[in-house]
């Protein structure tokens, strides 16, 4: 009795597996038009109706189901969304950034149409890092001596003066704002024509103040200021005049007369400068190079043409 | 009541649980996905038929089971039949050899019909010549399907239970009431039949 109930058992088992492996076989075997295709097809066209029936009864079941399985995806279906904001929230902010770099290449041709660089030549870079606290004001530019900058090359945005370089290694500078305690401009009026010195004012960065001005002269807020081309002291850069410095802001009443000048460059937002550099043995660079070696006082001039005009600040 | 029409109408309840849960199976559970896989209860029901009813009920009962599946999925006919045949006897045999009663059973039994459904249909269609590379995604839903499969088991083998409860030769559950009062005192099945 117990044999034969093992044997029936082993028997089945046999049939089932075997009968399985047959119809894989043939399945696997003959062609989407072969017969168990069709019985397979026939059984659905059987049973669709069926299907469609229950689908449509158990559809509120589903809903039910689906409802909860929203509810338990939905933390991390609001992770990928957040996701998906900051990658376009991104490529929005780096979209401006671009945009607002190409507005300033164009400003920055406009400048260069407008003053004209004379014998500089100029390295368009971008803006690496920036640093600023009350008394040094200084940005780092992807440019270095391997392209030609040096210590003292005057920096200019599409708005007006930038800075100067104090620091160059192969393949980056440093550029020490217009608004750093260190670095002073000789600058001229552009309505009266007079000269005078822009140095930042420590505490108020976006500040700075034209010193030396004769008392006599009519200054109103509002008068451009833009640079000398001459230069007052040791060590101070040479930047070719004409260049935009800023404003006046507003006029002291006190001798010698200095007013407060805005600066005309955004100098907390820069991406894109331009580093005007001179040609290694240029008139320019000995000028230059003549100017720094000067002892502090005297009075320097060069020839125009050259981009340098004739001397006029004093200091 | 007669054997055969006993047998008869445990056939027909495990018929009409097997199209139910297939229905289910492809119109509701597979359209709720939960940790991007979907539960698998087919190959649960061809183990807890076997574990219910024994190997030669659930070895039938798994190949109908998956000829059912591969005829309303149209998928490759014979592959969930040879599954299902040898996790249903599978089941059956560790029922009529073991006759577990642990209450985990159901899901430790659930686990491997699911890592068998799973990983056999997987190794199948890659005999059958899928020209894919095995990536870590197939293995991933692999293992979830597993651990889902896992964790429905319990519930599930209640239900199946349940349905065909009436129509079982041996109700477990007498069965083991009956063991635990002779071992705790009552009389021992010779005495009583004594």
């Amino acid at each position: 009795m117990y044999g034969k109930t093992v044997r029936r058992r082993r028997a089945l088992l046999l049939v089932l597996v075997v009968i399985s492996l047959v119809l894989l076989t043939a399945y696997f075997g003959e062609s989407a038009g072969g017969g168990l295709h069709s019985v397979q097809r026939g059984f659905l066209t059987v049973i669709s109706p069926i299907q469609d029936g229950a689908n449509a009864a158990l559809k509120p079941v589903r809903g039910v189901f689906s409802f909860f399985g929203e509810v338990l995806h939905s933390n991390s279906r609001v992770a990928q969304l957040r996701r998906e904001v900051d990658r376009l929230r991104r490529e929005r902010i780096a979209e401006q950034e671009k945009m607002r770099a190409d507005r300033e290449l164009v400003g920055i041709r406009s400048l260069e149409r407008k003053v004209g660089p004379g014998a500089y030549r100029g390295v368009v870079t971008n803006v690496d890092a920036q640093s600023a606290n009350l008394w040094y004001s200084t940005v780092d530019i992807e440019a270095g001596s391997s392209e030609g900058v040096a210590i003292n090359d005057p920096v200019v945005n599409g708005e007006g003066l930038v800075g100067k370089v104090t620091q160059v290694a192969p393949d980056g500078a440093q550029v020490s704002l217009i608004t750093d305690s260190t670095v002073g401009v000789s600058a001229r009026l552009s309505g009266s024509g007079a000269v005078g010195l822009i140095q930042p004012k420590v505490g108020d960065p976006e500040d700075l103040l034209m010193q030396y001005l004769p008392t006599n002269l009519n200054i109103v807020p509002g008068d451009l200021v833009v640079t000398s081309g001459t230069v007052s002291g040791e060590g101070e850069s040479l930047f070719p005049p004409g260049i935009p410095v800023g404003t006046v802001s507003s006029v002291a009443e006190e001798s010698p007369k200095s007013v407060n000048v805005r600066p005309a460059a955004e100098l907390h937002n820069l991406n894109v400068v331009k580093v005007l550099t001179v040609a290694p043995g240029s008139r320019v660079q000995r000028v230059s190079n003549a100017i720094a070696k000067m002892p502090p006082g005297r009075q320097t001039g060069a020839a125009a043409g050259t981009g340098v005009a004739q001397v006029g600040g004093g200091g | 009541m007669s054997s055969s029409s006993s047998q008869g109408a445990l056939a027909l309840r495990i018929a009409a649980v097997a199209v139910v849960v297939v229905f289910l199976q492809i119109g509701v559970v597979a359209e709720v996905p939960i940790f991007g896989v979907s539960v698998e209860l087919t190959p649960l029901l061809a183990a807890f038929v076997g574990l219910l009813c024994g190997s030669v009920a659930g070895a039938a009962a798994g190949f109908c089971i998956g000829l059912l599946v591969d005829l309303c999925l149209v998928q490759t006919l014979g592959i969930n039949s040879l599954l299902f045949t040898l996790i249903g006897f599978w089941a059956g045999r560790l029922q009529e050899l073991r006759d577990p009663q642990g209450a985990l059973i159901p899901v430790i039994v659930g686990a491997a019909a699911a890592a068998t459904a799973f990983v056999g249909y997987s190794v199948i269609e890659f005999l059958l010549g899928v020209d894919a590379p095995v990536s870590f995604e197939l293995l991933r839903q692999i293992v979830l399907g597993i651990v889902v499969d896992t964790v429905v088991a319990l519930p599930f083998w209640m239900i199946v239970r349940r349905a065909l409860q009436g129509g079982l030769p041996k109700d477990p559950r007498r069965r083991r009431r009956a063991r635990r009062s002779y071992s705790t005192g009552g009389l021992s099945p010779i005495s009583r039949r004594a």
